[in-house]
């Protein structure tokens, strides 16, 4: 146990530091702002591309994937380094999260350089099409159809929540190609253009604003997809869910950490009440910190206990949520005020957690229900950390 | 930060869990508690072990490890007083052997031509009945006396094995000067710490035995641990657990490394502790239904040890009234 860095994780964040100082994007150059979260600015593509070419876009990957083969422990320096100044490496996060790490993970040398570099580089976005509406927290379940076609596989289904859809130029989009077999068996993933002909896709705005459009609707009506666009095997998408949603696990509680930083540098404490609920902030930002920063060095020892990562999870979000009500709270009547802006305006990120003191708050609801709702976290807590009984 | 234990801790904490396993298992508590069993041969044990010489500031994770392993075994000693109150006021003059408990509040210290007369009255001191010497912090410093100097009269209390005494004193004549060098604030540091990671402990075995009686316990033909409702309060039972047990060693490794944010670590690892020993006590209580509700089941050992903890040293709340003033403080 110790609380600083070996010499190497620190030489590796100077050199970040000495890179951000030299190529970050001038605020005069950053003004155009992002619609969702797929519309990715002119500024911010080129911005993304110089990370990319210097090898700090995902440090962990090898060079050519705009990396450096960076170890867990550097990479986590490098995304503390982002979000102590509050700095989107991408404005397409689930493009270079999710689609790409899946791409690189489970794709051909081909599909690498046909969609996941282009991602990378920010020359075309991507959105996530997962859940369904019979499908959300019983993923498995999804019955978006593609029925193989000599050289092709047609589709036809609905995905819904798929952010950032409309402005996507691909969807990663889970499918059934076997419904006969049991529901985690027959799914595969299809890499879908979204200018294919029977691509449908209407995005609706979220509690949080009116003119806050990121979810979409994406309807398939035969689709035709051609076969070399299938990601990883045939029938063999569950692997590849668990692989997407693996790859950000063991930094995803860092997002968390971050919403909690800004809230305790935002929050304004008025009554003993709420000084009171500050500390638990506090308190909450220091303990998600730790037990991050445990479960980072066990991965670095190669000992990852993915179901204790749920933890974090919970902790974070609820954390999150609760310290975000507290400071909507703490705002008394200029609480009312929408939209508003609550913190220092920073022109590298999308805003989105620093809008008016309600909008805060509603949305940290994206983090108790994405990726696995606080019910299921805890179900895996008492399941797979804590061994009691499946019911 | 690197907060995981390394090689060598995870083997001290292997040794001293099976240690206290075999030498402090609850029914030796139980022996204690219902049969006025002596605990000094336990006490015995450690200082033959050297657990007692755990009390260098280096040496706060290593103690912390143990502490939390004896909150889990609800120890009968006078090791927490011992080491995380007396030893911090006496740097450096400890002996392994004897135990000791510090006064922190209550007691004047008035000079005459002879030298001190400490006066006055320190309640609910933690093992002050016991213990072989006492610290005493005063304003004119620290004095540290033998337990035959004073009067104390043990007081009962809801934790069956633990030792609180209300010492009178009685003008008691010290002829040394008080040391003036001990940085109180930090001994002060060091045993919310230890106190923090012993309510750690405790909780840790209130979730074990509630696991272990959900898993078993059958209603309606099932294990009632199959039920989402008690699995949700077992899952925020354990997140509870591990936020205040990464908030207490944090707090011991900053002492460990002297780290400008012991202050605020401190009285995070007693907040923390607090809190989690309210949402322990409460499921673990409720998870074990009326068997729970018995003097005969070990349950009430931990539990009694956890709430204990939070009535000293500062509660959960006054804790998080300094965190809220001590981090404006460091932000500004």
């Amino acid at each position: 146990m110790q609380l600083s860095f070996d010499s190497d994780v620190e030489e590796f964040r100077a050199e970040f530091v000495a890179f951000l100082d030299e190529h970050l994007p001038d605020p005069s150059e950053a003004t155009v702002r992002a619609r969702s979260s797929a519309d990715v600015p002119e500024w911010a593509r080129r911005w993304q591309r110089v990370q990319f070419d210097h090898g700090w876009l995902l440090p962990g990957n090898p060079p050519e994937f705009g990396g450096r083969n960076a170890t867990i422990l550097q990479q986590y320096v490098h995304l503390e380094e982002l979000s102590k100044r509050r700095i989107y490496h991408s404005f397409n996060p689930q493009g270079l999260g999710i689609i790409a790490a899946s791409l690189l993970s489970f794709g051909t040398d081909e599909q690498k350089q046909r969609w996941a570099v282009p991602i990378l580089r920010a020359e075309i976005t991507a959105a996530l099409g997962m859940s369904e509406p019979g499908a959300g927290s019983d993923l498995a379940s999804l019955r978006t159809r593609a029925v193989r076609d000599g050289d092709h596989f047609v589709v036809n289904g609905q995905k819904v929540w798929t952010s950032g859809a409309h402005d996507a130029d691909v969807l990663l989009t889970f499918v059934r190609t076997d419904p006969d077999a049991p529901k985690h068996k027959g799914i595969s993933v299809l890499l879908i253009p979204t200018d294919l002909p029977g691509v449908v896709r209407r995005p609706f705005p979220s509690v949080a604003d009116g003119d806050d459009r990121d979810f979409n609707e994406v309807f398939f009506t035969d689709v035709h997809v051609p076969t070399e666009n299938l990601i990883g095997e045939l029938n063999g998408g569950w692997s590849v869910a668990n692989g997407s949603l693996g790859h950000e696990r063991t930094l995803l509680w860092l997002s968390f950490a971050d919403r909690l930083q800004d809230l305790v540098e935002d929050f304004h404490p008025r009554t003993v009440l709420d000084r009171d609920r500050y500390a638990t902030l506090v308190m909450d930002h220091q303990a998600l910190k730790l037990l991050g920063s445990a479960a980072l060095v066990r991965e670095s020892r190669g000992a990852q206990d993915v179901p204790a990562l749920s933890v974090l999870k919970l902790l974070g979000s609820e954390a999150v949520q609760t310290a975000a009500e507290h400071a909507l709270d703490a705002a008394g009547p200029d609480g009312l005020v929408h939209p508003a802006t609550t913190s220092a305006y920073v022109p590298w990120n999308l805003d989105n957690f620093s809008s008016s003191w309600f909008e805060r708050f509603v949305r940290s609801f994206a983090g108790t229900i994405a990726g696995g709702t606080s019910e299921i976290q805890r179900n895996i807590i008492a399941e797979r950390v804590l061994g009691l009984p499946r019911g | 930060m690197l907060f995981e234990f390394d090689s060598d801790q995870q083997l001290w904490q292997k040794t001293v869990r099976e240690v206290t396993a075999k030498e402090c298992p609850s029914t030796l508590v139980r022996t204690v508690v219902d049969n006025g069993a002596d605990p000094a041969p336990l006490w015995k044990t450690y200082v033959g072990l050297g657990w007692t010489e755990l009390v260098e500031s280096e040496a706060a994770v290593e103690l912390a490890i143990v502490l939390e392993e004896l909150g889990r075994a609800t120890d009968p000693t006078p090791f927490l007083a011992t080491t995380t109150q007396f030893a911090p006021l006496v740097a450096g003059r400890t002996q392994p052997d004897r135990a000791g408990a510090a006064v922190y509040e209550g007691v004047s210290a008035v000079r005459d031509a002879d030298g001190w007369l400490l006066r006055g009255t320190a309640h609910r001191v933690l093992d002050g009945d016991r213990a072989d010497d006492i610290a005493v912090v005063t304003e004119a410093g620290v004095f540290t006396v033998r337990a035959d100097q004073v009067s104390a009269r043990r007081t009962s209390a809801f934790d069956p094995v633990l030792h609180l005494a209300d010492i009178v004193f009685d003008d008691v004549r010290v002829e040394a000067d008080p040391d003036t060098d001990v940085d109180v604030e930090k001994a002060r540091h060091v045993a919310l710490a230890g106190l923090a990671v012993t309510m750690v402990g405790a909780c840790r075995r209130i979730l074990d035995l509630a696991l272990d009686h959900v898993r078993n316990r059958q209603q309606f033909g099932v294990p009632i641990g199959s039920f989402q409702a008690v699995k949700h309060r077992a899952a925020d039972m354990h997140v509870a657990v591990e936020r205040a047990r990464a908030l207490a060693y944090f707090a011991a490794l900053t002492i460990a490394e002297d780290d400008p944010r012991r202050r605020l670590a401190a009285s995070m690892a007693k907040a923390a502790a607090g809190e989690c020993q309210s949402t322990v006590f409460r499921s673990g209580l409720q998870l074990f239904g009326a068997m729970g509700f018995t003097w005969e089941n070990d349950l009430q050992f931990a539990l009694k040890r956890a709430r204990a903890g939070e009535h000293m040293l500062g509660s959960a709340a006054e804790h998080r009234a300094l965190i809220a003033e001590e981090y404006r403080a460091t932000l500004v």
